[in-house]
Parts: structure tokens; sequence; C-alpha cells
């Protein structure tokens, strides 16, 4: 129901009035620093995990970190698109977007293009393609409220944590649930599920998937200096994390099956 | 036609409901219609459950989370400051959803500093389940939105810039007077709802589920504000539609127009107790 | 009686006028041209003018379908738009979507399933009334392509004064300086050759019948019937037009 083109509009430069003075926080060294959200430091934001929240999709999933809040759609196994070559496994596509006001300044970054690939990576080695062949499963995630600057990253964990459980919301034939925890290094310190303001001070992140049952380990991605101890610690520490984090996963997966027998 | 009627007939008395459902999905809705009730219990006439969640997002300067039925929308506005154009250098402006260009707010409201400066209001609208009447919940969601929309207090900075004031500024510190301590709500004047109709026969169809949508085809969409004005009577194609029918639907509309107007009074008060 | 009407009987009297800046009357449209057949490599082509305003409509099909998640049982309607100057923009989008549903509506589209049939609308000359106009263009030119219809259809748009007067088919300046406009698509009348009353429905007879209704501003329900029912009678001389202009196509062609 348009009336008159608002094209002329959208040339108009705008801007985000901010705060002119910025007060940066100290890098703190300290052990008695306290994280901005009054968190242990290896303690993990409060989770809130629901299914089928989304009644058009064949599984979908809603999740709560904190302020980051992600919701995902699994749609198929369904014919593959384009006319793609024959393949004996099932495809998996997924695809991340942020909601225009999940950032500080509007419009989609680029990293989303980055993610969506990490997030495939993690979730392919889980999942079962032989189970449909010449299909498509598509991964299809909206993630808003990071109140983040620029670089999402952060947020990674909880996108793959999530798709997981909605793919076994679908039905989807994995190996395992995939489960996923990121440390950040601040200091001498090890932080466990940074929020963004965070990230920005750390000396180096470490971020695990993982299949807690089989316990093999999907992705690992490691950026910054570390030495050979402190990985292993913090390896140790993102397991554990991620054990508990499948558990909950498990539970609230039968939560729903009980809920929708009944 | 009457032949393979039979057979259906025939077959529908020996195959299940949720069977039937799906192979003869038209006349499975027939039947229920000529019962004048819907396969989710509603009468033809019926609305599903609304409601209206105003500030689920907090990095938005205003936002609302709207469900009808299954069918869920988010709205969320930023705010940006922007240089008004030559010709109308008092008026800000809505980029995202083209209804309000009816004059539902004044635009005038928007100005910050004449010629210089005006707020230009992004509208977002993300569908998070579609199960029918979309632009409904859509237009629910904007206007949720906007009345939830609260906008930043702020000041000129010695560049001329608009910089927002952050928290110790308010508290007196600062030399600099915020230019905009009244204006920071909108006022409507005339606020829009909308419902959608399903024609099929002599039946009218309120609100219809993605389902319905599917198999009966003509949809008719009435826009209304609150004195009862048309904003928009939006059909395309499908069967057509006499003047009794368009006079029931906007009949219909107008008895939805004060439920959701009451919806979302409601969850304004709500959000003005906490 | 409600102002509009009150004004409408003043004008039917002759008791007063209301300035067109072509000098027409309210209800009268502006001159109609229509040329078929122009086009050598489409299956049917039409040029359709209201006054100022020219679309060029092609048709090509029906064709085997090529779109994935087409209904196998029907035919499918595929609408392209050109204007005139510039890139696609939205509104041009929604005019697709408007054209599409409406010629969807009016094709038998159950005689060849699974195969499109594709309509591009060129744009010419842009003074008011645009959509309309490509509505009729495409009509025509299905039926230059031999495309099976149900029936025809016309196109008009209605226009509401600010001092409530019903204006048709106002130029692109009336339209910006009025408080409403609606773009309605009507049924051609039937003319059945089988003998026998016209056909009729239910509710009233079959051309009273809206196919498709946009609006651009606010107006009162009433002020909305009654352009309604203005455009109803002003589409009984479109069809008319239409009508002769497709006789005389077939007597030139045979």
């Amino acid at each position: 129901m348009s009336s008159k083109s608002s094209s002329t509009t959208t040339m108009i430069t705008t801007y985000s009035p901010s705060p002119t003075v910025k007060n940066r926080q100290p890098i703190i060294k300290d052990v008695d620093w306290a994280r901005p959200d009054k968190r242990g430091f290896h303690q993990c934001r409060p989770a809130y995990l629901n299914t089928g929240t989304v009644n058009a999709a064949s599984g979908s999933a809603y999740v709560e970190f904190g302020s980051t809040k992600v919701i995902v759609s699994v749609f198929g196994p369904r014919e593959s698109k384009k006319a793609s070559m024959y393949s004996d496994i099932g495809r998996l596509n997924c695809n991340v977007s942020y909601t225009t006001f999940a950032t500080n300044f509007r419009g989609q970054g680029t990293e989303n293009k980055e993610i969506s690939s990490m997030l495939h990576k993690a979730l392919e080695g889980a999942i079962i393609l032989e189970s449909f062949p010449k299909t498509t499963v598509d991964v299809l995630l909206w993630c808003w409220n990071p109140v983040a600057v620029s670089f999402l990253l952060c947020d990674l964990p909880v996108v793959i944590s999530c798709a997981s459980l909605a793919l076994a919301d679908a039905g989807i034939m994995m190996y395992d649930l995939v489960t996923s925890v990121s440390v950040s290094c601040l200091g001498s310190n090890l932080i466990i599920d940074p929020i963004t303001e965070e990230e920005t001070y750390q000396d180096g992140s470490l971020m695990i998937t993982f299949m807690p049952s089989r316990h093999e380990v999907t992705q690992l991605t490691l950026t910054g200096e570390w030495s050979t101890p402190r990985i292993h610690e913090a390896m140790q520490l993102c397991m554990d994390a991620c054990c508990k984090l499948g558990e909950i996963m498990r539970s609230c997966l039968k939560d729903a099956a009980a809920s929708s027998e009944s | 036609m009457g032949s393979t009627d039979g057979i259906q007939a025939d077959i529908a008395s020996e195959i299940e409901v949720d069977a039937f459902r799906r192979l003869f999905p038209l006349r499975f809705y027939e039947r229920h219609l000529s019962e004048s009730v819907r396969p989710d219990a509603r009468p033809l006439n019926k609305a599903r459950d609304t409601s209206v969640a105003l500030g689920a997002i907090s990095s938005a300067d205003g936002s609302a989370l709207v469900k009808i039925g299954h069918t869920t929308m988010l709205a969320a506005i930023k705010v940006e400051v922007m240089t008004p154009s030559l010709d109308s250098p008092d008026e800000g402006c809505i980029v995202g959803f083209d209804v309000f260009s009816s004059g539902m707010i004044n635009l005038k409201e928007l100005s910050l500093i004449s010629g210089k400066a005006a707020w230009m209001l992004y509208l977002d609208v993300y569908c998070l389940d579609a199960d029918g009447a979309l632009f409904d919940a859509a237009l629910l969601a904007a206007v949720a939105a906007l009345s939830h929309l609260r906008i930043p207090v702020v000041s000129v900075n010695d560049d001329g810039r608009v910089v927002a004031m952050s928290g110790e500024h308010v508290e007196g510190k600062s030399v600099r007077e915020p230019i905009n301590r009244e204006k920071r709500k909108l006022t409507f004047s005339c606020i829009p709802f909308s419902l959608t109709c399903i024609l099929h026969q002599k039946y009218i169809l309120a609100d219809p589920t993605a389902e319905e949508e599917l198999i009966m085809e003509t949809l008719v969409t009435v826009v209304l504000d609150l004195s009862g004005r048309l904003v928009s009577l939006y059909k395309l194609g499908g069967n057509l539609a006499y003047n009794s029918t368009v006079q029931d639907c906007v009949a219909l509309t107008r008895r939805r127009v004060k439920e959701l107007h009451q919806i979302l009074n409601e969850a304004v008060s709500d959000m003005e107790v906490d | 009686m409600n102002l509009t009407m009150a004004a409408d009987f003043a004008l039917s009297m002759g008791l007063m006028e209301i300035d067109r800046a072509d000098g027409r009357k309210p209800n009268q449209l502006r001159p109609l041209s229509c040329s078929h057949n122009f086009l050598n490599r489409a299956h049917g082509s039409a040029r359709w003018s209201h006054g100022d305003t020219t679309v060029i409509a092609a048709v090509y099909g029906p064709k085997s379908g090529k779109k994935t998640n087409e209904n196998p049982k029907k035919a499918s309607v595929e609408v392209v738009w050109k204007p005139n100057t510039g890139h696609i923009g939205r509104d041009e989008k929604e005019y697709e979507i408007v054209v599409k549903r409406t010629l969807e509506s009016i094709c038998l589209l159950t005689v060849n399933p699974s195969t499109t049939i594709s309509v591009i609308l060129q744009v010419v000359d842009d003074d008011g009334g645009l959509l309309p106009c490509a509505i009729n263009a495409a009509c025509a030119a299905l039926v230059d392509a031999g495309i099976p219809l149900k029936h025809l259809a016309v196109s008009i748009c209605c226009g509401l004064t600010e001092s409530g007067f019903v204006v048709l088919d106002p130029t692109k300046s009336e339209e910006q300086s009025l408080q409403a406009f609606t773009y309605l698509v009507f049924p051609n009348s039937f003319r059945s050759v089988l003998p026998g009353s016209p056909l009729s429905v239910e509710i009233g007879p079959f051309e009273n019948g809206i196919i498709t209704s946009t609006t651009h501003g606010v107006m009162s329900v009433e002020n909305y019937l009654f352009c309604i029912e203005r455009g109803r009678s002003a589409s009984a001389a479109l069809s008319e037009f239409l009508r002769k202009s497709l006789t005389k196509r077939n007597e030139s062609n045979s």
C-alpha cells in the first residue's frame, strides 16, 4: 500500500547522535575486578531456551543469553533449489541475519556472511547428511539485541547452540547436540562467556563447539596470544561448560516432547 | 462435477478427518463454513487472540512485539538526525511504512532546528512467524512501536552537531541546554488499524490463518482510523466484491479497530506503570 | 444525503462547475486510444493511452513453466514492469503484484496447467492513472495473444478533491492536489452467446463487483463507495471502447 516514493529521502545523510565524551573503561588486571554484569569469572550468562516458537517452520528455537536474543527456524529437508548437482548426501544451508537495530549503526554489516559460514562449519560435522540425500535443510537465524559496536563474534556460541537446538526440534538426524562456549583472556584472568564490552578489551579468545555425549570438538577458534598450558586450561573450562549447556538443552527438548505428547 | 463430488463424499465418510483436510482442503473448509464455524473453533467474524508487548528491544528507541494468533511481528524504530530538505525545512521523515504518509504523524514534530536538523525515524518490521494476516500484524506492530517511541534528549555542541545528552549531563553539569526537552513523545492525529478478511462465496472470514489464505484466495484488507475514516481498502484480484460485502468488511473492521485500540491502550498504560 | 452526493446532484443539474485544468467535466475521461499487435516477436501486444499516459503491454506464452514451487494444476502469470526512466523501485514492485493478481483472476488458468504467461509492461509516458492504464493495456494484450479469459476487465482511477467532488481519470497534476484517490478494476459486462437473461450472481448483476481496489489517502467510507459508483458507471464506456477496438482488430485480421 505504498503511495509516494521514498527514494528521495534515502539520499539524505543521517547520523545517530552519540555522546561526544566516551568514558573509557580502564583495562583492569586486578583480580578483584567485577564483571560489568556482576558475574563471576567462571559463571555463564543466564540462559533461557525454548523450542517450537515458529509455527511455520519444521523446527525452531528461541534462546536468550543475557541480552542476546536469537531466533532460529529450520526448514526442510526440502527440494534443493535451482538445478544444483545431484548429491548423495544432503545439503545444509545457513543464513544468519542481524536486525538493523542490533547494532548502534543502522544497517547490515558484512559480518553476517562470516558468521553464517562459521555456523555452517560448526554444524556440518554433527549432522548425518546421508539421511536426507538430494535435499536441503535451511537454517535461518535472526539475531537481535547484542548491544555491540561493530564486531559481533561474541554471539557466535549462542548462535551455534541455538541452531543445533532448532535442528533437533525439526527432527534432523544428528550424531549429537552441538554446544558452544567461548572464553576470553583478560590479563591473567580467564573469563567465560564474555559480553561485547569485555571482548573489546580481551587479549585473546578461544571458542569451541563441542558434542558433549561423544566428547568431540567440531570447531575450534583461537585468536590472540596463548601459552600452551593456558589453552589447556581454557579448553577444560569450555568443555565443562559445554557439557552443562548440553544437559540444559537436552532437558529443554525432553520437556517440549513431553508437553506435546500429553 | 456432480459425480466427482459424490465420489469425494463417499471417500470422506471413510477417511480420517486429518487426511480429509489434506486431500480436499476446500471441501473441508466449506463443510465448516456451512456450520458457521472454523476449524480452530472460531466463529467466522472473530479475530484471533492478539497481544502487544512494548519495549522488547533495548537497543532501539521504540519497539513492539505483536502476536495475532501465531503470527508474530517485531517492529523497532531507530532515530537519527538528518538535514531536512529545502522544500520542507520544518519536517522530519519516516522511512519504512508508507501508510504513515497519510498524515498520521505531523512531520513538523520531528523538527529540531528549522532547516538545520530534524529526526529521521527508521522503522523496521520483522516477521518472526507467518500465520496469516501479516499486514494487520505489521501495521499494529508499527503503530505500537511508534507509541512506545521515546526520542532521546539532545543538545547542540560547539561544532554545531546534534549530540545526545548522556546521564551526567542531564544532572546539571552541562553548560549546554537540551533543545527538545518537551518533545519526547509523538502525538498522533489519527491511528490506523486494519483487518484482513477472506471472501469465499457468501461467507466473510475475519483474520485468516495461513492455511485459510492458501485455500481461499480472495483477500480484502480494510484500514480505518479511529474516527472511522477509510485509510485504505486493498483488494487484489480474486472473486468479485460487491458493495454489500465491502460494507460488511468495513463494519467488521470498525469493531476490530475498537478492540485493537483497547489492546494498545492497555499495553501503553502497563508500560507507564512500570 | 451527504455532502458529496449533494454536490454531485448540484453538478448534474448544471448548477455548479468545477474547473479541471484541461477543461474536462468531472465525469469525463481523457481521450482513449488502443492499438493491437504491433510487436512482431511477442505473442500478443497492445498499446493503450489515457490522454498522455501511455503503456505498451507485450504477452508471451503460455510457455513451459520455469519456476519451481508453482501450482501443477494451474498456469502462472508473471508480470514485469519497465519504468520509462530509472530503475524499478518499491512502487513498481507493488504495481507488478497488483497487475499479476488482477490478471490471475481474469485468466482461465486451469486450461494450460504448469505453464507461464509473461506480461511485460513498458511505461511510455506517465501523466497520472498509470496503473489503470497498464491493467487495460495488459488485458487487451492478453486478448491479442489469445489467452483464454473468463471475462475482460477495465480499470479506472477515481479521485476525491479537497472540496469533496469525485473526478474521474485525473492527470498527474490533478492527482497531486487530490485528497484521496482509488484505482479500481471492474469486470466487463457479459454478452453471453447463450439465449436468456444475462448472468447474475446472488448479490447483484455480475458487472457490479470489484476485482481490485487500492487506495491512497484518507477519505470517508461513504465517499469511497461513491467513488465506486462513479467508477462503475464510467467503466461501461471503457468496456464499450475495449470491445469495439477488439472487434476492429478481428475484422482487420480476417
